[in-house]
């Protein structure tokens, strides 16, 4: 009995740590709305994968930063579907206090960025994606600015004691003023007030119809076993986000997903600087009915 | 019938304690310590833990030892606040300790970007570690000092102080063989502590990575099968602290 | 020398206030009191290792108020030897000797040069009792402070430590104070005694005086003062008879009636008439078949009630109109006396003897 009403109450989330505060008002409105529980987990998608396959803690909705996870991970033990929902693009996200802060322009902060005084920080790419679509947006930039070298040269300059495991965490040492510049996502950047330099759509792995642009570039990282390694392609950023075959509360799991997916929360989201897709874009099967009809406008 | 419900408790507790650390050596002690001859990333972090837990416990010990002696002898006023000032990081939620640190060290501030400029980096550094390890860890050092030197009699620095000791002199001479035992143990239980750290030191210094923090990369990346190697290491070299304090005891 | 002038200090519960008294030069000072008066505390407020508040020590003239411990020039045993455990005795003995000859003399005179070689745990309470006493005489101390330094060795020991620490004493002239609860022992050694009670001095001077005429009956009690009566002063200068002393002189002091239970003392002081406690030692009480014709002022008849030998002396209680009067005698008078209980006898004292207060 109390178990019922346990799972009628409550909903585990686990999402992406760069969406962890536009998303919380939105949680907080659907609780106070439903009556609903919503216990939240923060933190990078590997962690969250980690949770879920070798712990077996499966949570009610997955929202994570890249949604190839999905497929590499997830399907077809844990989860039949997986929709696209939002964009985000790389940018370099730095504060009043950064050092150069007054000269740093879109056209120049691969020079600020090369420059020995400045501590530049990114996420680690062996667990988050913003880490190694950092390295993807290297690689883009070497291309379109023409500078042979400069995607070594910028990884060189984010050395591995300024990497840390997730975006939030990033973005908190940028706040306390340890970093002066960070490359992060632009919904963490705007979120967390920061200023940040509007990178060409070219490198910054943001515009759907680049696609074919962003598929030129690789970057190597570690496999899901050790010694093993995989390719990443570059390709357009997109969040993605399910709900798993094991979810303990799927009641309340389709409530938040139609919920989420509502006009006014997408608005705002929005709002919040989440590039919100007009429609989800569902893959695989077993997805809830209102997710396909394209519930967002 | 008292005596065996205690007992009954007794081994479930032990149960309880033995078991996880049991399973844990059982399922990866074996490949763990075969993977320190091939993976130079493991040795590389556990060297770089023990470099930090002993020199966070050098430090610890320096500055906790005049702390712990004035404690234990000394009553003045505002001194039960000073005791339990040195009791708050043992409160304080591990990542929130790292974000205190933070807060004074970081390059932002007015010690930290002195340190900054001197050239010496905190956070991502070992230097880093280092801090954050003694802010968890010394208070342990110090109350546990503390009631090292709180056992010796304070007649024997007594007479010593009249036979014509100096009180540093008295102290060197009387008090600290006296109590040596008994502060040795204290920085084991530290050392011990400095290691096992993982909440305050992350925040700090991710990269490069302590075994704690490097045991929870590997369950990141690579799931709980590869992680658990790592974690039977590291649980097998905790048994030498463990060893030591046993070998102090019996003497 | 040691001089105290209002000193005040104060560990934990134990408080010392206004602590004033003098130790002549090379004299030998005692001090007694009940537990918890502070005696241990003032001598580790004379040592320096324990804080004085306020007031004054001087030691051998000059003002040591606020010199550390280590430059007083003074040693101090406690009750129990605090022998350094991680030390052999040898290096106890040689920890503040300014050479090993000076430790090998002070273990010799106490008799412990025997015990250098072993740990200090494997000693005896009595023989660690004497390391002690060695190790402090050897860092050769102008001020020497005894906390009961003899209640751990037995009686035989205690005896011969005691002559020695007297031989030492005279040899070298430090001024020594000593904590005691032997009054025999305080009466001996002592050229001035002071007594504590609750931090504070309430009497000092002569031993002797000090014993005799202690300032309160409680006092009296503690000191071990057999019999402490309480009843109604009374000067009677009016009815006065011819008292006169032992020269033949009339007496300074005014007579005083003392009357108690259904007994009247004579004795001698400047009283207020009204409630006060008589004292006399049982030494001064003595026992006849007969009341004397000497000038014993007072004589009570009545009968022996108990009878307990105290080592050299008996101590004799007579019960005279109610009242218990304690006599030590001598047991050489008992056999003469056929003193028995339940034997009718006369108990007899002079008004010197009884003390008012």
């Amino acid at each position: 009995m109390i178990g019922l009403l346990a799972a009628a109450d409550t909903l585990v989330l686990f999402v992406a740590a760069s969406l962890t505060k536009p998303l919380q008002p939105v949680l907080d409105a659907f609780t106070a709305q439903t009556g609903i529980v919503v216990q939240r987990e923060s933190g990078a998608s590997l962690e969250h994968v980690r949770k879920i396959t070798d712990l077996h803690r499966v949570p009610d909705v997955l929202l994570l930063a890249d949604a190839d996870v999905f497929p590499r991970y997830l399907m077809p033990a844990h989860a039949t579907w997986y929709a696209d929902f939002a964009r985000n693009r790389m940018v370099v996200a730095y504060t009043p206090k950064s050092r150069h802060a007054a000269e740093i322009t879109a056209d120049n902060w691969m020079s600020i960025l090369q420059r020995g005084d400045v501590e530049i920080g990114r996420t680690d790419p062996r667990i988050a994606p913003v880490g190694y679509r950092t390295l993807l947006m290297f690689q883009l930039a070497e291309r379109y600015y023409k500078k042979p070298g400069l995607a070594k040269s910028l990884f060189d300059h984010a050395p591995d004691r300024n990497i840390r495991p997730n975006a939030a965490e990033l973005a908190a040492l940028l706040a306390a003023g340890e970093l002066d510049y960070i490359y992060d996502y632009q919904s963490v950047a705007e979120s967390n007030g920061f200023r940040y330099v509007v990178l060409p759509p070219q490198i910054d792995l943001g515009d759907a119809h680049r696609e074919k642009d962003y598929e030129s570039v690789s970057v190597q990282v570690r496999g899901a076993s050790p010694g093993t390694t995989t390719t990443v392609r570059g390709e357009p950023i997109l969040y993605g986000m399910t709900i798993p075959r094991a979810a303990p509360h799927p009641v309340s799991a389709d409530r938040f997903v139609a919920y989420l997916f509502s006009p006014a929360v997408v608005k705002q989201l929005r709002d919040a600087h989440v590039d919100m897709l007009a429609n989800p874009v569902v893959h695989g099967s077993g997805a809830p009915a209102g997710l396909r009809g394209g519930a967002g406008r | 019938m008292a005596s065996v419900i205690v007992a009954i408790v007794a081994s479930l507790f032990l149960l309880f304690i033995v078991g996880p650390v049991a399973g844990l050596v059982g399922s990866g002690g074996g490949r763990g310590l075969a993977s320190l001859v091939s993976d130079s990333e493991l040795r590389q972090s556990l060297s770089l833990t023990a470099l930090t837990a002993t020199t966070a416990t050098f430090l610890g010990i320096l500055g906790g030892t005049p702390i712990a002696y004035v404690l234990a002898r000394r009553t003045f006023r505002g001194k039960a606040l000073l005791a339990a000032i040195m009791d708050l990081p043992l409160v304080i939620p591990h990542p929130v300790a790292g974000i205190a640190l933070l807060l004074v060290l970081g390059r932002g501030t007015t010690l930290g970007s002195a340190l900054y400029a001197a050239g010496l980096r905190v956070a991502g550094s070992p230097t880093g570690i280092i801090c954050a390890m003694l802010f968890v860890s010394a208070p342990l050092y110090v109350s546990a000092a503390r009631e090292s030197f709180a056992r010796v009699d304070a007649r024997f620095e007594a007479v010593a102080r009249t036979l014509g000791d100096d009180a540093w002199r008295a102290f060197r001479r009387v008090t600290l063989p006296l109590s040596a035992r008994g502060l040795t143990a204290a920085a084991i239980v530290m050392w011990a502590r400095a290691v096992s750290e993982f909440g305050a030191i992350v925040i700090l210094t991710y990269n490069p990575k302590v075994a704690s923090v490097l045991s929870y990369d590997r369950f990141t990346a690579f799931g709980l099968q590869e992680a658990l190697p790592v974690a039977a290491v590291l649980v097998l070299l905790a048994l030498v602290p463990l060893a030591a304090l046993r070998a102090l005891r019996k003497e | 020398m040691i001089s105290l002038r209002l000193v005040n200090s104060r560990v934990g519960h134990f408080r010392l206030t206004d602590i004033t008294f003098d130790v002549a030069d090379g004299g030998y000072g005692v001090v007694i009191g009940p537990a918890g008066a502070g005696k241990t505390t003032l001598l580790e407020t004379i040592a320096g290792v324990t804080r004085a508040t306020s007031g004054q020590i001087i030691l051998r003239g000059e003002d040591m108020t606020t010199v550390a411990p280590e430059r007083r020039r003074l040693g101090i045993v406690y009750q129990h030897a605090y022998l350094f455990p991680h030390l052999t005795v040898r290096e106890n003995v040689e920890y503040g000797a300014a050479s090993a000859a000076d430790a090998e003399d002070a273990a010799d005179r106490f008799g412990v040069e025997g015990l250098f070689d072993r740990a200090v745990e494997s000693l005896s309470g009595g023989e660690r009792q004497l390391v002690a006493i060695a190790r402090a005489i050897a860092a050769k101390p102008e001020v020497l402070l005894l906390d009961e330094p003899f209640s751990a060795l037995d009686p035989r020991t205690r005896g011969e430590t005691r002559r020695q620490l007297r031989a030492t004493y005279f040899e070298r002239g430090f001024t020594v104070l000593q904590v005691t609860h032997d009054f025999a022992e305080a009466g001996v050694l002592g050229d001035v005694a002071i007594v504590l009670d609750r931090g504070r001095v309430v009497q000092k001077g002569d031993p002797a005086d000090v014993f005799h005429r202690p300032v309160s009956p409680y006092l009296a009690v503690f000191l071990g003062v057999e019999n402490v009566f309480a009843g109604t002063a009374r000067p009677i200068r009016a009815e006065a008879p011819d008292w006169r002393d032992a020269a033949g002189d009339q007496f300074a002091e005014l007579p005083v009636a003392f009357t108690t239970g259904a007994l009247t003392f004579y004795a001698l002081g400047d009283v207020v008439p009204g409630p006060a406690h008589a004292v006399i030692r049982a030494e001064e009480v003595s026992l006849s078949v007969e009341p004397s014709m000497s000038s014993m002022q007072n004589q009570f008849r009545g009968r022996i009630v108990e009878i307990v030998p105290a080592g050299a002396l008996s101590k004799v209680t007579v019960e005279a109109s109610g009242t218990s009067i304690v006599a030590a005698v001598t047991a050489r008078s008992v056999r003469e006396l056929s003193l028995d209980v339940g034997r009718e006898i006369v108990a007899g004292f002079k008004a010197t003897a009884v003390h008012l207060c």
